[in-house]
């Protein structure tokens, strides 16, 4: 299991949820029903200011799971992938990539 | 059309430390969506409930009502016989329509079972204080339709299991619930705020928990557990959790999981649904289910606050529980009738006076009984009735003071006639609410009083108001410093400069106001350095202000009711032990409860102590309500400004407003508390008239016609009754919709009063320059001004204190110090006793008592005549306990300190600061020791390793635990206590004595600085009188008062009290002050000033401040040459250089708009405001 945190491009669908997914160059799509959970954040050590009206975000963030399998090569063994959400700007970022086969670091 | 979701399961900031959205927000919110229910579960209480109501009828929406309480399972089904805990649930009532209405009367069924088991759960506490039920209570307060629900939802036992996968014995507990409970009334409540898997509030632990309810036939209901409004409220949840557990966000253990605990939309709750459905791979049609049981649930639950809890229905106590027999309107009639006989009893009967008295009285009696308040009349003359009966002195404050009836009634003390006063004030047709009686009584009887209530009504009847007590700026940045896991001491520091601003206002205040100068720049240095700390310290505190901490019983406040009283609100333990109310003040009218105001007034405690003192010791007894109210000794005292300790006239303002007045009747007392209110000082109406008082300007009126209303304030209108007659003059419009006219001032309505007083003045023929003259006061005069009878009612318990200061002063301050009634600390009213020449005789263990007594104090040599002084009480040794104060009283006399130690009992801490104080120097051995020789010989021997004193160490002995009682102390060591130590001096025994009694008795704590300050040439309070107007001088003092009185310009001024020991400055500091003084302007305590004399009298002078030191720091003290070295300074001043000109201070309640105003202004000018 390794844990890194990479921005890559999420397509969704209208209500939501991951759809494909670009990463390192290669495009994957989302092969079965991905759950969803917000993670708390230390967010008092973390953030440098909490006013009122800071808005969403500052406790928690969204992680889906999903597993994937490359779009182009439909026997490729299937990923499972944590992906973070930052609804604000909306990126994403690659959490934690769960199963025994690592993907080779590009960046 | 977006479909809509009930919210069932929410909570309001009214659950301390727990919620954080006002039901006002929450409400706003859930209109927003289009929910047509929802529903308010407090923790422990309904505290918010009628808050909730009121906001749900303004949004169209159907309240829920429901609690969030413990739960325990009954010993009796345990194991091992004793209870055990089930976590919390939501309970919810049923609406009169579903349920029916219960055993009392036009109650819903479910509100009152409600009711009744939340005030069962506050008999009940468990280990930790907290309220709780047993299952087998909440099973039994459920049965009926059901009456009420229950749901078994994530913080239950059931809960907990399946959060820890623990499914097998979830679901067997869950059984429990069901057998336990009526059929209907369990609901199992799945939640999920989506959380990590393995997290509670995940979604698998809602799915768990929908599973149960399948296998157990059990309906199941969807909540989201609000406990905010929108998602932004999580971090304060989260700041409010480490505040509930006294504890930092770091080692908080039980920090929700995430931030989803909020009012989400119909759409995103019907997603949840789904989604949760899903997971526990069911298919949509469990989903509709889910969101249908809810619906039908919401739809169970939802109150006509009208017929389920008798919405704006008053209930008053039962006429035969009053002691009415017959139709109240004729025993009020009647009751009144008789008392006005007594009260005006030097009047012919017969005669015309008193038959245009008597036509007043049929007129107030008429409107009373238009309105139906007889009954209420007579409860309130009952309780008076029942007050001086036990001799405990009584009056009404407030607008009641203006009904004959009232006076009659013995209700109120100041005749309406005479001061001409008018009831339309008090009470008119055009007013339904009940109007609000005051009743003062002395302080220290008030609970006496409140028992004899509860015991004349009945305790089903009657209960305390409560009120909330929310965060204010010094508790906020405490508990956000807290959480932030910032040191104690630097948070404390902090708050001791925070003034009065509301803790939303932070920011803002840090970057004008001067005291926070070095604070701002603190925050802006670490934000530099990347530590964040002091920003999220100014954002969280932000985030608590206002929010409720805890309830406590309000200081006035009685609720009157019948017998289903306590069907309708939840009680629960007041401090004092009786029954209060869940509601507060602004509940009372919607929730048809009456209230009595019975205030416990120090002053008149301090009236009663005095005139028993007086009869104590010299056996006169004096009756104040003969003492004519023109004594001139009493008015000389008053002019004297020396007014500390009386009634109204002591403090920093009154005392200049005094000096300029000169008071010499009880009139003139009347006008100087009636100005001397924010609104008069801030309008100015004072100058004109006091220019007319010191013959600088004739009075002047807007027409002659208007000279009989205005003529006994020299044509300034002041009172409230001149406005209405004004207004009633001019346009014919009756006293009592001049009343209404007034009440409209000041607010949106006003143009509307405009309009009608112009049109009406105009048709009734008044010149259009008297008519602009008359609306240009009446529109300043605004809704505040003062109400003539609560001047009058003030005015005399002013004039008897002032009357007993001057004519019995060691007995007034004696009392003075006993009962505390002013704004001082103790401390100055000793030294202000000391200034009068009355002596102050310290704690004694012979002579003391639990109360401050007068003692005749023989002539000596430097004395020759005897004379009384006052004997400081054991109370004032901190520390010392009721039961040792109690033991010394009842023991004395002591003939030994054997004979002390034996039959007092004393802790160690208790017997050694007697010693310390001197309280047992009259028993020292005659071997010439002192009491330091006894002090050190006690701290040896309670010293766990005792060593002589010459430092050698004797033995180890056990080590001695505070508070033991037992301990050794020789006979013989004590007889022959060696004198080895000196006397302390004055200045070690001020010391000692400031330490622990917080009064300086020997001396002025002062004294020790008077070398430094005679070096530096600083003015002592008396002699600043003899000094010209403007002339520079430095004083120096203790810190007895501070003040930010709101000012016309807006601007704030700081008003700084200090004593000396030779009296009282008070100084003003404007901006520049401010500014000059920075840091320390609301922190130290002791201060020296520099400013310039302001004469505003001639027996007053005050200082006008240029900037002051602490006198803590000797460090940043000035030199004993600062005179020399200011002198060029001096000149440039005395010449009127030009200065450069502060930056304004605004007054802390302006802040948010005035700040935003000047950024403004100054985005526009490109010249951005700096401060320093």
């Amino acid at each position: 299991m390794g844990t890194l945190t990479q921005s890559i491009h999420v397509t969704c669908t209208t209500a939501g949820i991951p759809l494909h997914l670009l990463y390192g160059g290669r495009s994957y799509t989302v092969k079965a029903e991905p759950q969803r959970w917000y993670v708390r954040r230390r967010w008092w050590a973390e953030e440098h200011r909490a006013e009122i009206g800071h808005g969403p975000g500052l406790v928690d963030y969204q992680v889906w799971r999903v597993q994937v399998g490359l779009a182009r090569a439909k026997n490729a063994p299937v990923l499972t992938l944590d992906i973070s959400h930052h609804v604000e700007s909306g990126r994403w970022r690659l959490v934690q990539i769960h199963d025994a086969l690592r993907l080779e670091e590009t960046a | 059309m977006a479909p809509t979701f009930a919210h069932l399961n929410v909570t309001t900031a009214y659950s301390a430390h727990y919620g954080v959205s006002w039901p006002e927000e929450l409400t706003a919110v859930a209109a927003a969506e289009g929910a047509q229910i929802l529903g308010y579960t407090d923790r422990d209480g309904l505290y918010g409930m009628a808050k909730h109501l009121k906001a749900c009828m303004a949004h169209n929406i159907a309240p829920v009502v429901g609690v969030n309480l413990a739960v325990a399972w009954d010993p009796s089904t345990t194991l091992d016989g004793k209870p055990l805990p089930a976590g919390r649930v939501t309970i919810l009532a049923a609406s009169a329509a579903t349920a029916g209405y219960g055993a009392a009367k036009k109650l819903g069924a479910g509100y009152q079972a409600l009711v009744r088991l939340i005030s069962l759960a506050h008999r009940q506490l468990d280990h930790t204080d907290t309220p709780f039920v047993y299952v087998s209570q909440l099973a039994a307060a459920a049965q009926g339709g059901p009456d009420l629900f229950v749901l078994v939802g994530p913080e239950t036992d059931v809960g907990v299991f399946m959060a820890q996968r623990k499914y097998p014995q979830g679901r067997s507990r869950l059984k429990l619930w069901k057998k336990a409970l009526p059929n209907g009334s369990a609901q199992v409540e799945i939640v999920s705020h989506m959380a990590l898997p393995t997290a509670r509030l995940s979604t698998s632990q809602a799915v768990r928990m929908l599973r149960a309810s399948t296998d157990l036939k059990l309906p199941a209901i969807l909540t989201n557990a609000v406990r905010y409004a929108t998602p932004d409220g999580a971090a304060t949840a989260d700041v409010v959790d480490a505040a509930r557990a006294l504890s930092s966000l770091d080692t908080l253990t039980d920090l929700q999981p995430n931030g989803q605990g909020w009012l989400k939309s119909g759409v995103a709750m019907h997603e949840l649904a789904h989604e949760i459905v899903r997971d526990a791979g069911a298919g949509t049609a469990v989903a509709h289910e889910l969101l249908d049981n809810t619906q039908r649930l919401a739809e169970a639950c939802a109150l006509n606050p009208e017929h389920d809890l008798g919405w704006g229905q008053p209930r008053v106590p039962e006429f035969d529980i009053i002691g009415i027999d017959g139709d109240p309107n004729t025993v009020l009639s009647q009751r009144a009738r008789s008392g006005l006989a007594q009260r005006f009893a030097h009047l012919d009967l017969a005669g015309d006076t008193y038959d245009q008295v008597l036509d007043r009285l049929d007129h107030e009696l008429g409107v009373i009984q238009n309105l139906g308040f007889s009954s209420y009349f007579l409860t309130v003359a009952e309780v008076v009735e029942m007050i001086e009966e036990r001799n405990v002195r009584v009056s009404a404050r407030g607008s009641g003071a203006s009904s004959l009836v009232n006076y009659a009634l013995r209700i109120s003390h100041v005749d309406p006639i005479e001061h001409e006063l008018i009831f339309e004030r008090f009470l008119s047709q055009d007013r339904s609410t009940l109007p609000d009686i005051d009743i003062d009584v002395e302080s220290a009887r008030r609970h006496e009083i409140y028992h004899a209530i509860f015991e004349r009504f009945g305790a089903e009847r009657t209960t305390l108001m409560s009120m909330q007590n929310g965060y204010r700026i010094r508790g906020a940045v405490r508990d956000a410093g807290r959480a932030l896991g910032l040191e104690r001491d630097r948070v404390d520091h902090l708050a001791k400069k925070l003034w009065r601003f509301s803790a939303a206002d932070f920011r803002q205040a840090m970057e004008h106001m001067p005291e926070l100068q070095t604070f701002a720049e603190q925050v802006q240095n670490s934000r530099k350095s990347g530590n964040q700390q002091l920003d999220l310290l100014v954002d969280l505190t932000e985030r608590l202000d206002r929010l409720p901490r805890h309830i406590s019983m309000h200081p006035c406040g009685v609720i009157l009711g019948d017998q289903t009283l306590l069907d309708r609100t939840p009680v629960e333990a007041s401090g004092m032990g009786l029954a209060m109310s869940q509601f507060d003040k602004h509940d009372m009218d919607p929730m048809g409860m009456l209230k009595l105001d019975v205030l416990g007034v120090r002053m008149q405690s301090t009236i009663a102590y005095a005139i028993d003192e007086v009869a104590r010791t010299t056996g006169e007894t004096i009756n104040l309500e003969h003492v004519p109210h023109d004594d001139a000794q009493t008015y000389a005292m008053i002019k004297t400004t020396h007014t500390l300790g009386c009634f109204q006239i002591e403090s920093p303002g009154q005392r200049e407003l005094i000096g300029k007045l000169e008071p010499e009747s009880i009139n003139d007392l009347i006008i100087d508390i009636s100005l001397f209110r924010p609104g008069p000082m801030k309008s100015d109406m004072v100058r004109p008239f006091l220019d007319f008082r010191q013959q600088l300007a004739p009075a002047h009126y807007p027409h002659p016609q208007l000279k009989p209303i205005l003529e006994e304030t020299h044509g300034v209108t002041v009172f409230h009754e001149q406005l209405l007659r004004t207004f009633d003059e001019m346009t014919g419009c009756g006293l009592a919709a001049a009343d209404e006219f007034r009440r409209r001032l000041g607010t949106d309505q006003q143009a509307e009063v405009e309009t009608y007083f112009r049109a009406k003045a105009m048709e009734n023929g008044w010149d259009i320059d008297v008519i602009d003259e008359v609306w240009h006061t009446v529109a300043s005069f605004g809704s505040f001004g003062f109400c003539k009878a609560h001047g009058a009612a003030f005015a005399i318990p002013t004039f008897e204190s002032a009357w007993l200061k001057t004519h019995h002063p060691a007995a007034f301050m004696a009392a003075v110090l006993e009962h505390d009634p002013g704004m001082y600390p103790q401390r100055l009213m000793v030294a202000e006793a000391r200034r009068m020449g009355i002596e102050i005789l310290p704690v004694d263990v012979n002579k003391s008592t639990t109360e401050m007594h007068l003692e005749w104090v023989p002539e000596t040599q430097e004395a020759p005549e005897g004379r009384w002084g006052i004997r400081l009480s054991f109370n004032t040794v901190l520390g010392l306990t009721q039961n040792e104060m109690r033991r010394l009283e009842r023991s004395q006399p002591f003939d030994s300190l054997a004979d002390l130690r034996d039959r007092a009992r004393l802790s160690k801490k208790s017997f050694e600061h007697l010693a310390q104080l001197g309280a047992i120097d009259s028993m020292l051995p005659a071997t010439g020791a002192s009491r330091t020789d006894l002090v050190h010989h006690l701290e040896f021997l309670h010293s766990a390793t005792k060593r002589d004193r010459t430092g050698r160490t004797l033995r180890t002995g056990r080590p001695q635990v505070e508070g033991q009682q037992a301990f050794t102390l020789g006979d013989t060591e004590l007889a022959m206590l060696p004198a080895l130590f000196p006397q302390p001096t004055d200045e070690q025994k001020i010391r000692t004595e400031l330490d622990l009694t917080a009064i300086d008795t020997t001396g002025h704590l002062m004294q020790s600085h008077q070398p430094y300050l005679d070096a530096l040439g600083a003015t002592t309070a008396d002699q600043l009188l003899k000094l010209r107007n403007h002339t520079r001088v430095l004083v120096a003092g203790v810190r007895v008062a501070t003040q930010t009185p709101p000012m016309r310009s807006g601007d704030r001024v700081v008003f700084i009290s200090v004593d000396d020991g030779t009296g009282v400055v008070d100084a003003s500091f404007f901006a520049q002050a401010q500014h000059a003084t920075g840091d320390m302007l609301f922190s130290t305590r002791l201060m020296l000033i520099e400013g310039t004399t302001r004469r505003t009298g001639t027996r007053g002078i005050t200082l006008q401040a240029i900037r002051a030191w602490d006198m803590h720091d000797p460090a940043s003290l000035p030199d004993p040459d600062y005179w020399d070295t200011q002198r060029t300074h001096w000149a440039q001043w005395f010449a009127g250089a030009p200065q450069m000109p502060a930056p304004t201070v605004v007054h802390q309640s302006q802040l948010r708009q005035r700040v935003q105003s000047q950024r403004a202004q100054s985005q526009d000018v490109r010249t951005p405001v700096r401060y320093r």
